[in-house]
């Protein structure tokens, strides 16, 4: 092997791919990236032996493969003086030249590296399934005893998608249209805080799950598990509607949480005609604060952690919110007018 | 081949595999018939670790010819007039002498003390057995030989001479704590001579056995619920040990080893020793006969108490309630080793010859130094010489400050004194009336911080968390029924529980304090816990140590600098801040050095 590529393209693809590869390895073979030139094209792999990344960058130059340790190779490239970078493999190293540099690194064996078995796939399309996600991640379950909900859940039937996470605390969906139809698959966490913005090219079986991009191509075990059958625990009478303010909400639960000492801090909201009070003690202090809200109905009285109300509205646009609400001791649903097709909903939390 | 009834010698050596396990055994179970014997006084002499020769004497009340007949054969005994419903006495199977003679070669010669002549008999490996006059004291000896030589298989399971012989030593430590009042001598050519003698104080024979050091570091705990009494002895948090080997509880007066009690005593101190160190403890446990099953094992170590839970509250509870009643002491022994540590090397033992009384020679003047601290007056003759050194010293490390003339004075109502300085930005030393305090900033600040957020958990019910998906546990019927009989004590902490179905428990609510929290296995623990216990504790030991590692950051660190004013704040809220003594990880949050230490480092005493 012997090629020649563009510096700024090689770190892109390099960084592209390397996102995959965890930081640290007990399999030294994972710290390494393939790189694998073949008629003009350089793709470079990395996996952790759930998520396999391929990038693809043009070069020049004779065919050939190498292991290479990824994270010394990306910080050559990214320091590299010349605009151009030759890499050469000789006698069992790779040397990398750039400018009046020269580095020499030794590699692994080629048929060591994990290849993700291949799988057929049951539906193709094509979405912005990061724009799908971003809204839902944040209540992405961190418990590794629940690994199924450590995901999000993504269906799709009757020309419409659904993409929820729920970590039995709070839950969130997001849903749109498609032209494709398929049973629920869970994508692990780690997928979903990798995924290339904009339209991609999509396709789904029951094990595995491929995003292609131009550039990039993510292929990712699912979460083998049975998702809760979620519909059931989002509220749909709630009938008392209050209408706040994104950013006078979140200001207010934060002044209020900050006399917390607890992690969990839970923040009482006392919802009466025009206005909620927000109210917290901790440790013999006492926080109180108002603000105005649109809203006509019987006075409510209900407690949220502030850290999950202050996660959900973050993914929500600045304007209106819709808190629906039935009583204290029941789930809440949050909507925006703003943005069709998301739900959330807030368990509560009792506080005496 | 036919079912038959086994004969006698083969019966008595089944028997002797579980109450004779090893010479320790055989040592236990004869002191304890010298002392149910109303012994005074116990000598006991080995060999061979036990296996050649184990010889108990004693002054009891010694056994007539027709006793002394009747002893040696199985299911005889004095001692069980009430039934087993009423065990007053140390033995009460009537097993152990036969099981002994089947075994080995024993000789029991006793006299009564009214009595004109004493009187022998002889088993050996179950034959014989017909006493004969012979000359005696008043009072009890039995002697074992050869022990095991008629169970070959047996004898190659015995440990070493030094193992077995120490074995024997733990009985006599065990049985000297349970009865002070009785003088124990033990030797043998096997090992030095150990004497007990007669202590007027259960205190006083628990420093014979444990030494000296323990006694320093001990707390007095006495506290009676219903109808049990607890007393005994425990050591401060920060004397602790690397094993459990010195943890004795007695229950009356029995020496046992039980696992309910030992886990009592773990848990009381939970959060004040390290995790891998174990405290000291000597626990005497009193109770009605009728209360508690000694039954449960020829051995005699295990008990079953009627009610569990009371025990272990009791032990809980005395144990805290002294820990914190002397919460701010911490261990001397930090001391004792660091005075060895500061002495001249080599110099010390020539000042001070062991038990030599110190004559300064003749030409040395015996007035009082002019410069030596008055200890009746307010000290500051200490504090202003030293301070210009900590100033000029090149290493800036420590910090001398002018303290206003009102908090300098150290007080009798401020033990731990007047802040002086503060030395490496972590230590503060401070000035108390007969002497010096060091204390560890962080691991002091730790505990406050730590023993106020336990104060705000216990005020009210926590806040829960309730879940969008209410988790179903599985557990068998009996934990499910254990579980909802403390639902209300759950609520308390933030977790709401229901019964769901007979076999499961559903879970709606979790302390929002835990965040998310693997709710099965909590669940679990919990039932695990109650089956063993009777309560959970667990639950409030989960919560404690999230504001433990809260209180771990939330508190000041090694290396800021404290203005005076901050240093003597810290110390006067360690002072009212029970438990002070030592930070959540067991460490001693503070060590004290007294005037005299001090002097004697200097040769002035």
């Amino acid at each position: 092997m012997k090629i020649t590529i563009e510096r700024a393209a090689l770190q892109r693809a390099l960084t592209a791919a390397g996102r995959v590869i965890e930081s640290r390895n007990t399999l030294p073979i994972l710290a390494n990236v393939l790189l694998r030139s073949e008629t003009g094209t350089l793709s470079i792999h990395a996996t952790d032996l759930d998520i396999e990344a391929v990038a693809k960058v043009a070069c020049e130059g004779e065919d050939g493969s190498a292991c290479v340790d990824a994270k010394l190779l990306t910080g050559i490239v990214a320091k590299a003086g010349g605009s151009e970078i030759t890499l050469e493999l000789v006698n069992g190293s790779v040397i990398i030249k750039s400018g009046r540099s020269k580095f020499k690194l030794g590699t692994l064996p080629i048929e060591d590296f994990p290849q993700l078995s291949d799988a057929t796939f049951d539906a193709e399309f094509d979405m912005d399934i990061a724009a799908a996600f971003a809204p839902v991640r944040f209540a992405i379950s961190n418990e590794e005893a629940r690994y199924y909900l450590k995901g999000v859940f993504f269906h799709a039937k009757d020309g419409k998608f659904a993409a929820v996470a729920t970590d039995g605390h709070r839950l969130a969906e997001s849903t749109g249209e498609i032209d494709a139809e398929f049973a629920g698959v869970i994508v692990p966490r780690k997928l979903c805080e990798m995924l290339p913005a904009g339209n991609v090219s999509i396709a789904v079986s029951s094990t595995r799950i491929r995003l292609t991009t131009a550039a990039l191509v993510l292929t990712s075990k699912l979460i083998d598990g049975t998702y809760p059958d979620y519909i059931r625990v989002i509220p749909t009478s709630n009938d008392k509607i209050v209408t706040v303010d994104k950013a006078a909400m979140t200001a207010a639960a934060d002044r209020v949480s900050t006399i917390a000492t607890e992690r969990g801090a839970a923040v009482k909201l006392s919802i009466a005609p025009g206005q909620i009070a927000f109210s917290k003690a901790a440790d013999g202090n006492t926080a109180d604060d108002e603000i105005a809200a649109e809203y006509t109905g019987e006075p409510v009285d209900i407690g949220f952690n502030s850290k999950y109300l202050h996660e959900m509205f973050a993914v929500l646009p600045s304007g209106p919110i819709d808190i629906h609400v039935n009583d204290g001791m029941s789930p809440a649903l949050v909507t925006s007018p703003a943005v069709e097709g998301w739900r959330g909903v807030l368990m509560p939390v009792r506080v005496s | 081949m036919a079912v038959q009834q086994l004969p006698d010698t083969l019966i008595n050596q089944i028997a002797a595999g579980e109450v004779v396990e090893r010479p320790a055994s055989v040592v236990k179970e004869l002191v304890e018939n010298a002392i149910d014997a109303g012994a005074k006084r116990v000598e006991i002499a080995t060999a061979g670790g036990g296996k050649s020769l184990i010889r108990v004497s004693d002054d009891g009340s010694g056994m007539s010819p027709e006793d002394l007949a009747l002893a040696v054969r199985r299911h005889c005994t004095s001692k069980l007039g009430g039934g087993l419903n009423d065990i007053r006495t140390l033995g009460f199977r009537g097993e152990a002498l036969p099981s002994i003679g089947s075994v080995a070669k024993l000789k029991i010669v006793s006299r009564e003390p009214g009595a004109e002549s004493g009187y022998e008999v002889r088993v050996d490996g179950g034959a014989g057995g017909e006493p004969r006059p012979a000359p005696a004291n008043p009072g009890t000896m039995v002697e074992v030989r050869d022990l095991f030589f008629a169970t070959p298989a047996r004898l190659k399971f015995m440990k070493g001479e030094r193992a077995e012989s120490g074995a024997i030593t733990e009985v006599i430590r065990r049985m000297a704590i349970a009865f002070p009042h009785v003088r124990f001598v033990l030797s043998g050519p096997d090992r030095m001579t150990t004497e007990f003698s007669t202590a007027a104080r259960p205190i006083d024979r628990i420093s014979q056995v444990l030494g000296r050091e323990f006694a320093d570091n001990a707390i007095e705990i006495e506290a009676v619920r219903e109808d049990v009494q607890l007393s005994g002895h425990v050591g401060v948090p920060t004397y602790n040990r690397a094993n459990s080997l010195n943890q004795y509880a007695f229950v009356n007066g029995r020496p046992v080893q039980d696992k309910q009690i030992m886990s009592a005593l773990r848990a009381a101190y939970s959060d004040r020793i390290p995790r891998g160190r174990f405290p000291v403890a000597v626990l005497m446990i009193e109770l009605d006969p009728a209360l508690v099953d000694v039954n449960v094992h020829p051995a005699k170590a295990d008990v079953r108490f009627r009610d569990p839970g009371l025990v272990r509250g009791l032990i809980i509870g005395a144990i805290r309630q002294a820990l914190e009643r002397e919460g701010d002491r911490a261990s001397t022994s930090g001391t004792t080793g660091m005075l060895s540590a500061l002495r001249p090397q080599g110099a010390a033992p020539a000042y001070r010859p062991a038990n030599v009384s110190y004559r300064p020679p003749a030409n040395w003047s015996q007035e009082a130094s002019p410069y030596r601290p008055q200890n009746t007056e307010v000290p500051f003759g200490f504090a202003e010489p030293v301070q210009p050194g900590f100033i000029d010293a090149e290493i800036p490390s420590a910090r001398a400050e002018d303290i206003p003339p009102q908090t300098a004075a150290p007080q009798a109502s401020h033990p731990l004194g007047a802040a002086r300085a503060q030395v490496h930005e972590n230590y503060i030393v401070s000035q108390t009336q007969d002497g010096l305090v060091i204390v560890d900033q962080h691991a002091a600040h730790e505990r406050l911080v730590f023993e106020k957020l336990k104060g705000a958990m216990s005020g009210g019910r926590l806040p829960s968390q309730m879940l969008l998906l209410p988790e179903i546990v599985d557990l068998p019927e009996e934990d499910c029924d254990r579980l909802a009989e403390k639902a209300a004590d759950f609520e308390q902490l933030g977790l709401g529980i229901e019964r769901f179905g007979p076999g499961a428990i559903a879970v709606r609510e979790t302390p929002a304090l835990l965040g998310e929290v693997d709710v099965p296995s909590l669940v679990r623990d919990l039932a695990d816990e109650i089956a063993e216990w009777g309560d959970a504790a667990g639950l409030r030991d989960r919560l404690e140590s999230v504001a433990s590692t809260m209180a771990c950051h939330g508190s000041v660190r090694s290396g800021r600098l404290l203005k005076p004013e901050e240093m003597n704040a810290l110390l006067r809220q360690m002072e009212a801040t029970p438990g002070s003594g030592q930070c959540n990880h067991g460490r001693p949050t503070y060590i004290t050095l007294s005037l005299a230490d001090i002097e004697r480092l200097f040769a002035r005493r």
